[in-house]
C-alpha cells in the first residue's frame, strides 16, 4: 500500500509596520502587557476600525514578489466566534476580496527546485494572547497582540512530504524578510503557520480528510508534527477506520498531535462584510511606486554580488541568503574596497560561529555595525587579520563594542617600523646561535624570528612589516 | 424551524434556551422568518449587494503609533483584572 | 420666567438679554427634570459638571447661539467618565473612557449636557418598553408610549424639559418619537454626522440626528453635529453648509412625491385626514404634488429585518464579560461566563434579535437571507434615485398612528415591527429624512415625514420650516398652553 501526502500550509506572516492595522496601538514586541491597546483595540462599544495603508503596501510587495493578481481594490468580512482574546467577538479579515491573489513561490528541496501555488494572501488581524498558566484557575489575557496585522499566505495542497513543507516555509520566510515586510523572527511569533495534512492511495484520485494542526512556529517542530500525523492518519485508515476532519495541536515535548476540544457547532463563522469599512483601494501610482521601489530579491543580490563584488557564486549564494547577512555584507563592504575580505570573513569565521553554536545570524550577538568596524579595522590595518579573529570571538560572546574591545584589551596593531625595527634588532641580538644556524642554510628559523618578534609585541605587529623587517635585517 | 437550529444558533451567539423561553424564542424566530421570506419574492439577478449606502472607498491611516497606555483605565474598569491581566476562567485547550 | 417649552432661539435670547443667568438655566432644567420624574426620560444625570459649565459660561462673554443651552443626550453615545448604559443591564456599570465625536462637538459648541436619557435596549424597539430601566412615558398621556428607541430624548423636549435632545436612528427612531411625542426629529443623509463612540447596533443604518421642538432648532444643533471624523471610515467629506442658511426660502415651485406603494387606505381615517390637510397647506405654499412609484418599497420591512439583526449580532459580540459591562456571578468556565454574562445582561427583544442575525449569516443561510437582503436594499436605493429625478421631497406619515398604550402591541414582536414601515427605507438608502408635528388624532399628536435627496438636509429643513411658519402644531404642548 503506498501512500501519498498531501499537505498544505497557511502562513501567518505578522507585518512589520509601526502600528495596528485598524488603530494607532503599537506593535512593538514584549512591552508590559496591556500597554499597547488602544480603544479600538479593546473593542469598547463604540469605537470604529481605520485601515493602516502601509500594511497594504507591505502585502501588495508580496503579491509582486510571487507574480500574483493583485487586487488594488479589497475589502473587508468580519469572521464571528467568542474567545477571550479576541475583543470584538470577530476577527476583522478577508475573505471575498483578498488583496492578493493567486500566485507561486519557488523553493528548494536538497538541490532539486519545485514551484508551489499560493492560493492566495490576505490582510487580518491577529488577536491578543491568553496567558494559561500563571493564574491558579484563571487565564489571563493580554491585548498587546490584539489587532497586529498579519498577511495569511495560503498554498495550494501541493506538498508532498514534510521536507518539502520546510523548504516551503523557509522560502516563504527568506522571502518575507527580504521584502522587509516580516522580521522573521519565529521565537517571538513573527511567523507562524496551520498544516493541512491529509493522505490518499497513490492510484486514489480523490483527497483524503485532513486534519490542521494550528499555530507551529518553528521549521523542527513542522517537521516532527507532520510527520506524526502522517504515521497517525497511516495507523486510522489500515486499521479499518476513517480520519476525522479536525483541528489538532502540536505537543512538542510528547511530540503527537492531539485533538482540540472544541464543539463542532463552534465552526460557522458567520462570514459578512464588515459594514464599518468601506473598500480600500490602492491607486495606480502607490501601486507603481510600490513596484518601482522593491526591495531587490535573493536571486537579484546574488547576481550582483557575483558581477559586481566578484564574488564566488557559492560565496554569493551563502551570504545572499540570508537578509541579515547580505545587510552585513553591504554594509561592510562600504567601509572596505576590499569585498572579498568581507565575503571571506562572513562565509568563513562568522559561518563557522554560527554553526558552532548552532543559531541564525539574526540570533547571534554581532551586530551589522560591529562586523563593519570590525572590516574597517581590519582593512586600515589598526589590527591583524589574527588579532581581528581574537576580537570577533569576543564580540560573539559578548556583544561589545569592538572599537571598545580594541582599546580596552590594547589590541592596536603596532605599525611603525622603528619600533618593530628595534624590537626585531633586540631579538637578533639575543638569539647569536639562531642567527648562526639560518645564516648557515636553516631557512626554516626565519619562522622562530617571526614568532619572537609577534611574542615580544602581543601579537600586535603588523605581520607583512614584520616580514620586511626581518628579512632585511638578517639577509643583509 | 427544528429544535437542533434552534440550539445551534442559541450556541452560537451564547445565548442560553431554557425551559422557560425555549418555547418562545422558537416561535417568535419562525414567525419572522416566515415574515422575512417575501424577501423569496424580489428579483435580484444582476444585482449588486449594497453593503453600505456610501458608494465610496475608504480612508486610510498613516503607519504611526498614536495610542496612549490606558492599560490602569482599562483593567480597573473591567469585571476582573489583576494588575497586569484581564481575568477569565482558566481555558482549556 | 419660566423656561419649559422654551426652543432653543428663545433660550439664546433669555441669555444674552440676561433674562436669566446661565447658572440659573441649568439650576432650573433639573428643576423640571426633578418635577417630571415619571416621565422616566433620564438613566443618568450629570448635574455638577452641568453647573460648573454653567458657572464658567457666566464668567465669559458668549457668543455663540448653543453657548449654554442643556441638551439631553440619548444613552446611546459614549460620555466621558459618565455612565452609558443603552438602556441595557450590560452596561448598567460602563463608564467609557472617551466621549463620542458627536457629544464632544456639541459641548464645544457651548451645549451643556445635563443628562443620558433612556432608550429602548440597545436602540432596538419602537415604544421605549424594553429598557432594563423601565418604559418612559409620553407626556402626552401617562399610559401612551413616547416611541422609541428614542423614547427618553423625545419625552424630555416634549415635556419641556429641555429644548432639544439628541437621538439616533436606525430604522426610525428619531422620527417616530418624534411624531408620537409632537416635535421635531431629523435623521440626516448617513455619514453627515461621525458614528465615533456611537454605540454600534446597525453600522450601516445608524445615524444620529438632533430632536428638537422646531426645524429651525434642529438646523442650529445640525450645524455642530455634524463634521468629517477620520476616526469614523463612514464618515462623509463633504461640505458641511450652514444648515438654517437657506431655511426662510419660499418653497413655491418645489415638487412633492406621494409614495404610491405607501398604501394610505390601510391607515385610521383620522390619520389620512390629517395626511390630507398637511398636503393642502404645502399646496397653498405653491408645492405641486406628484405621484412617485417606489416598487420596491414594500420589501424595506422584511430587508430591515435581516440586515438589521445580522449587523447587530455582529456589533453585540463585544458584550462578552470579559473586558467591560457586567459579567455574571462566579462563573464556572469560560462557556458558562459568556452564555451567562449574555443571557442575563440582554432583554429578550436584543436577544430575539441577535439569534434572527446569526440565523440569517449561518452557513447555508447566507445567500437566502443577508446577500438577497442587500441586494433588495440596492434596489430600493435605486427606486429612491429615481424618483428624486424627479422631486425635490417625498412626503408620507411618519407613523401609521398615534401613540399607542404601553404593553398594547402584545407579545408579538411583528406588530412592533411594522410600526416602522414608513421610516425604514430611508435607512436602508442612507437618505435624510425629518419628522414634523402635522396634527392631532384623539388629542394625540402625530406626524409629517419628509425625506430628501442626499445630502439635502438644508431643503427638507427649508420644507419643514415653512409649514412651522404657516401652522402652529409644534407650538402645542401637552400641559395645553400653546408656547
Amino acid at each position: 500500500m503506498s501512500w501519498e501526502t498531501v499537505i498544505g500550509l497557511e502562513i501567518h506572516v505578522q507585518l512589520s509596520t509601526n502600528s495596528k492595522l485598524f488603530s494607532g496601538g503599537s506593535t512593538g514586541f514584549g512591552a508590559e502587557p496591556n500597554t499597547h491597546v488602544d480603544l479600538i483595540d479593546m473593542g469598547l462599544p463604540g469605537v470604529l476600525p481605520v485601515a493602516n495603508r502601509e500594511a497594504f503596501y507591505k502585502a501588495i510587495r508580496f503579491g509582486l514578489a510571487t507574480n500574483a493578481e493583485i487586487n488594488q481594490t479589497s475589502s473587508f468580512d468580519r469572521k464571528n466566534y467568542f474567545y477571550p482574546d479576541l475583543p470584538k467577538g470577530y476577527q476583522i479579515t478577508q475573505m471575498a476580496m483578498p488583496i492578493v491573489g493567486k500566485g507561486f513561490i519557488k523553493i528548494d528541496v536538497d538541490g532539486s527546485e519545485k514551484i508551489i501555488n499560493i492560493t492566495r494572501a490576505h490582510l487580518e488581524e491577529d488577536a491578543g494572547k491568553s496567558i494559561h498558566d500563571l493564574f491558579d484557575g484563571e487565564t489571563g489575557v493580554d491585548l498587546n497582540r490584539a489587532g497586529t496585522p498579519l498577511l495569511e499566505i495560503v498554498s495550494e495542497p501541493e506538498i508532498s512530504n514534510a521536507k518539502e513543507a520546510v523548504a516551503y516555509f523557509k522560502a516563504v520566510r527568506q522571502l518575507v524578510t527580504f521584502l522587509d515586510i516580516c522580521d522573521g523572527n519565529m521565537a517571538q511569533g513573527s511567523m507562524r503557520c496551520d498544516v493541512n495534512v491529509s493522505i490518499k492511495k497513490q492510484e486514489d484520485e480523490k483527497l483524503g480528510t485532513r486534519a490542521e494542526i494550528k499555530n507551529i512556529n518553528s521549521f523542527k517542530f513542522i517537521e516532527r508534527a507532520i510527520n506524526f500525523e502522517i504515521e497517525r492518519q497511516i495507523r486510522i485508515i489500515e486499521s479499518g477506520e476513517s480520519v476525522v476532519q479536525e483541528t489538532r495541536l502540536y505537543d512538542s515535548v510528547k511530540n503527537e498531535t492531539r485533538s482540540m476540544r472544541s464543539k463542532e457547532e463552534a465552526n460557522d463563522y458567520r462570514y459578512f462584510p464588515c459594514p464599518d469599512l468601506l473598500p480600500v483601494v490602492i491607486s495606480d501610482n502607490e501601486f507603481n511606486d510600490i513596484k518601482n521601489n522593491l526591495p531587490e530579491l535573493p536571486d537579484e543580490k546574488e547576481k550582483r554580488y557575483i558581477s559586481e563584488a566578484n564574488l564566488e557564486e557559492a560565496e554569493a549564494k551563502i551570504i545572499s541568503s540570508s537578509k541579515t547577512m547580505a545587510n552585513m555584507f553591504e554594509d561592510a563592504c562600504s567601509k572596505t574596497d576590499d569585498s572579498k575580505l568581507v565575503a571571506n570573513w562572513l562565509v568563513g569565521d562568522v559561518s563557522a560561529l554560527l554553526n558552532k553554536d548552532n543559531i541564525d545570524i539574526e540570533e547571534s550577538k554581532l551586530s551589522s555595525n560591529n562586523f563593519a568596524t570590525l572590516i574597517e579595522r581590519i582593512s586600515d590595518k589598526t589590527i591583524s587579520g589574527k588579532i581581528a579573529k581574537s576580537v570577533l570571538e569576543e564580540v560573539w560572546e559578548s556583544g561589545h563594542d569592538v572599537d571598545n574591545i580594541i582599546k580596552d584589551k590594547g589590541l592596536v596593531q603596532i605599525q611603525d617600523e622603528s619600533v618593530l625595527e628595534e624590537i626585531a634588532q633586540k631579538i637578533i641580538n639575543d638569539n647569536p646561535s639562531q642567527v648562526g644556524a639560518y645564516k648557515g642554510g636553516k631557512d626554516k628559523l626565519f619562522g622562530f624570528f617571526v614568532g619572537q618578534v609577534m611574542k615580544e609585541t602581543q601579537g600586535k605587529a603588523n605581520p607583512k612589516s614584520v616580514n620586511d623587517i626581518l628579512k632585511n635585517l638578517l639577509d643583509s | 424551524m427544528d429544535k437542533k437550529t434552534v440550539t445551534t444558533i442559541a450556541y452560537l451567539s451564547r445565548i442560553a434556551l431554557d425551559e422557560d423561553n425555549e418555547d418562545k424564542i422558537t416561535t417568535d424566530l419562525e414567525n419572522i422568518i416566515k415574515f422575512v421570506d417575501q424577501l423569496d419574492n424580489a428579483n435580484v439577478d444582476g444585482v449588486e449587494p449594497l453593503t453600505n449606502p456610501l458608494e465610496k472607498k475608504a480612508q486610510t491611516r498613516e503607519d504611526k503609533v498614536t495610542a496612549e497606555n490606558r492599560k490602569e483605565i482599562f483593567l480597573d474598569r473591567s469585571p476582573k483584572s489583576n494588575e497586569d491581566y484581564f481575568l477569565v476562567p482558566r481555558v482549556v485547550e | 420666567m419660566s423656561i419649559q417649552y422654551k426652543s432653543i432661539k428663545d433660550l439664546n435670547n433669555m441669555l444674552l438679554n440676561k433674562e436669566i443667568s446661565y447658572k440659573e438655566l441649568i439650576s432650573e432644567t433639573f428643576a423640571l427634570i426633578e418635577s417630571k420624574k415619571n416621565l422616566n426620560a433620564f438613566i443618568t444625570l450629570n448635574k455638577d459638571a452641568a453647573i460648573e459649565k454653567a458657572v464658567l459660561l457666566d464668567r465669559k462673554k458668549n457668543k455663540s447661539i448653543l453657548a449654554g443651552i442643556p441638551i439631553a443626550q440619548k444613552d446611546l453615545f459614549c460620555t466621558k467618565d459618565l455612565r452609558t448604559t443603552c438602556g441595557s443591564n450590560m452596561l448598567s456599570t460602563f463608564i467609557p473612557p472617551y466621549s463620542a465625536t458627536v457629544i464632544s462637538n456639541l459641548e464645544n459648541a457651548g451645549c451643556i449636557s445635563v443628562g443620558k436619557t433612556n432608550m429602548d435596549e440597545f436602540a432596538m424597539g419602537s415604544s421605549n418598553e424594553t429598557s432594563f430601566y423601565g418604559n418612559v412615558e409620553n407626556p402626552w398621556g401617562t399610559n401612551l408610549v413616547p416611541g422609541g428607541s428614542s423614547g427618553g430624548s423625545a419625552s424630555a423636549v416634549a415635556s419641556g424639559i429641555v429644548p432639544a435632545a439628541t437621538g439616533t436612528d436606525t430604522g426610525g427612531s428619531i422620527r417616530q418619537p418624534a411624531s408620537l411625542c409632537g416635535i421635531t426629529g431629523l435623521k440626516p443623509t448617513y455619514g453627515r454626522i461621525s458614528r465615533w463612540g456611537m454605540i454600534a447596533f446597525a453600522s450601516s443604518l445608524d445615524q444620529a440626528g438632533p430632536m428638537a421642538r422646531t426645524a429651525e432648532d434642529c438646523g442650529i444643533l445640525l450645524n455642530e453635529m455634524c463634521s468629517h471624523d477620520i476616526k469614523d471610515t463612514t464618515s462623509l467629506n463633504e461640505h458641511i453648509p450652514d444648515f438654517t442658511e437657506n431655511i426662510n426660502q419660499p418653497i413655491k415651485g418645489m415638487k412633492i412625491g406621494i409614495v404610491k406603494e405607501f398604501d394610505l387606505s390601510k391607515l385610521d381615517n383620522e390619520v389620512v385626514k390629517v395626511f390630507e390637510e398637511s398636503k393642502k397647506y404645502y399646496e397653498s405654499l405653491g408645492a405641486e404634488f406628484i405621484e412617485i412609484s417606489l416598487p420596491n418599497i414594500s420589501l424595506s420591512v422584511p430587508t430591515y429585518y435581516v440586515v438589521a439583526p445580522a449587523e447587530c449580532s455582529s456589533n453585540l459580540s463585544r458584550f462578552d464579560g470579559v473586558k467591560f459591562g457586567k459579567r455574571c456571578e462566579n462563573p464556572k468556565n469560560l462557556e458558562d461566563l459568556y452564555i451567562r454574562t449574555r443571557s442575563e445582561g440582554f432583554g429578550d427583544e436584543v436577544k430575539r434579535r441577535i439569534l434572527i442575525g446569526s440565523y440569517v449569516l449561518s452557513a447555508g443561510f447566507y445567500d437566502a437571507y443577508y446577500k438577497k437582503a442587500q441586494q433588495v436594499r440596492r434596489l430600493i436605493k435605486n427606486d429612491f434615485d429615481e424618483a428624486f429625478l424627479k422631486v425635490d421631497v417625498l412626503m408620507s406619515p411618519t407613523t401609521r398612528g398615534a401613540a399607542f398604550e404601553a404593553g398594547s402591541k402584545g407579545s408579538d414582536p411583528i406588530q412592533m415591527y411594522l410600526e416602522d414601515l414608513f421610516t425604514i427605507p430611508a435607512n436602508l438608502a442612507g437618505l435624510p429624512a425629518l419628522s414634523i408635528p402635522n396634527g392631532f388624532v384623539d388629542s394625540k399628536p402625530i406626524g409629517l415625514q419628509l425625506i430628501g435627496n442626499f445630502l439635502e438636509e438644508s431643503k427638507l429643513l427649508q420644507f419643514a420650516h415653512s409649514f412651522q411658519q404657516i401652522t402652529d402644531f409644534h407650538l402645542k404642548t401637552p400641559s395645553g398652553e400653546n408656547i
